[in-house]
């Protein structure tokens, strides 16, 4: 009981195919980066196929976590997507089947629907 | 905990669980919590490991390549669900100073039991069969209400396990159909082993509660550890199974079940619940051979685990 095993943490990240990210996966319980890549295959590749696996050992990840996360709300951001604009796909539409003339001014009795109010 | 007497952290992570929240091992944790979470994680891990011995008989003796190839691989899934489930209960456990160490002495040593399923006897094809086919399927019924559970590494690990159970449920509703399908010998053989299985089935959900919840249901069903109770899980299992085993022409061993037309509800000869007490506290038919052999594979495996943990590489 006084000997115990000396083994690490690592956490296993997999690429599924070229064009995914590294996704994390699981973790294993290892003595060395080579025994945990061996590991993380027997238990999460006996089906799945991976491009790539990662194996990082526990202590070596620095994460924000719940704690930093916490009270912390995100502030509304509308102006950084595309959530506000949806009205521009009325417009296209719009100006598809009504062309402005040259001068800007509308097309002979058409108005537009989904201005912006401001 | 009683809610009255909450600090505000124990108040906050209660309020956390009911809003959904998922718990990660390093977020603050009530000690009750943590030791609810070890308790049922290790003995889940125990049995996934303990699960593996009465199907690995069959290994050398599976009846063509194919059934080899394929029970080999359940085989080695459960010892796999095992892996995942003690790395879980490893990261618990570590405020404790404890470690995989502790899990395994505590099966030896009787303090961590495993699931009563796990200590019959499998003596013919048809045990492998009905193992699959209706243990693992009373598992994932267990195991999708878990899904839930408010420890976000368990659910993880469940999710992964799960996948897999899917496969196991198949091949042994594949191996029961073949059965089923095949000579009068191998219907008989089939029967039997329902016959054999039908009681320890019923048992593995636990006892009813008869509407008094126990100190730990209560306090797992307060914590999002579990959602259900030992007899909704078990009035699942009976909706989901029972007409199918009677559209393969076999006879459930109990003249006495029924289902309520109305309220759905299935009524059934009560298995001998002090025989599952004696069953999980190891005094079952296989209890003693089995852990016998997993001790002394841990202990002959000993040598390695030291010369890994020594190697150059190590650390």
């Amino acid at each position: 009981m006084d000997e115990r095993l000396d083994f690490d943490v690592y956490e296993v990240f997999a690429q599924s195919d070229s064009l995914s990210p590294h996704v994390h996966v699981f973790n294993v319980l290892a003595s060395s980066p080579d025994m945990a890549m061996a590991l993380a295959e027997e238990n999460f590749f006996r089906r799945a196929e991976f491009v790539s696996l990662w194996v990082v050992r526990r202590d070596q990840i620095h994460q924000i976590g719940f704690h930093d996360r916490e009270g912390f709300q995100k502030t509304p951001k509308a102006y950084r997507t595309t959530d506000d604009y949806k009205y521009l796909r009325d417009k296209w539409r719009y100006y598809r089947d009504h062309p402005m003339n040259p001068d800007g001014s509308p097309a002979a009795g058409g108005t537009v629907d989904g201005t912006m109010d401001d | 905990m009683l809610e009255e007497t909450l600090t505000d952290q124990e108040a906050y992570f209660l309020e956390r669980v009911d809003r959904g929240d998922r718990i990660e091992a390093d977020d603050w944790m009530p000690e009750d919590y943590r030791q609810q979470l070890v308790r049922l994680i290790a003995m889940h891990a125990v049995s996934e490991i303990m699960g593996a011995l009465p199907e690995k008989e069959w290994v050398p003796r599976a009846p063509t390549l194919y059934r080899k190839l394929a029970i080999t691989a359940k085989v080695q899934d459960e010892v796999g669900h095992g892996q995942l489930l003690i790395r879980v209960a490893e990261d618990l456990m570590r405020p404790w100073g404890k470690n995989r160490e502790d899990i395994m002495d505590d099966l030896f040593t009787g303090r961590l039991k495993y699931h009563n399923v796990f200590h019959m006897a499998t003596p013919t094809w048809a045990d492998a069969g009905v193992i699959g086919w209706l243990v693992d399927g009373a598992a994932v019924i267990t195991q999708g209400m878990s899904l839930s559970c408010s420890y976000a590494p368990y659910a993880r690990a469940l999710q992964r396990i799960v996948e897999e159970e899917g496969f196991h449920i198949q091949h042994g509703e594949s191996i029961c159909m073949a059965l089923a399908e095949g000579t009068p010998m191998q219907r008989a053989m089939l029967q039997d082993a329902l016959n054999r299985w039908w009681p320890a089935l019923l048992m593995f959900f636990g006892p009813p509660e008869k509407n008094q919840l126990s100190t730990h249901q209560l306090r797992n069903i307060r914590y999002r550890i579990r959602s259900k109770t030992n007899e909704e899980l078990r009035q699942r299992f009976f909706s989901k199974y029972v007409h199918r085993i009677w559209s393969l022409g076999l006879t459930i061993p109990d003249p006495t079940l029924y289902q309520d037309p109305v309220t759905k509800e299935w009524t059934y000869a009560q298995p001998d619940w002090e025989e599952f007490r004696q069953i999980v506290n190891n005094r079952g038919p296989r209890s003693e051979a089995r852990l016998g052999l997993r001790s002394t594979t841990y202990q002959e495996g000993e040598w390695v685990r030291r010369t890994i943990a020594l190697s150059p590489t190590a650390g």
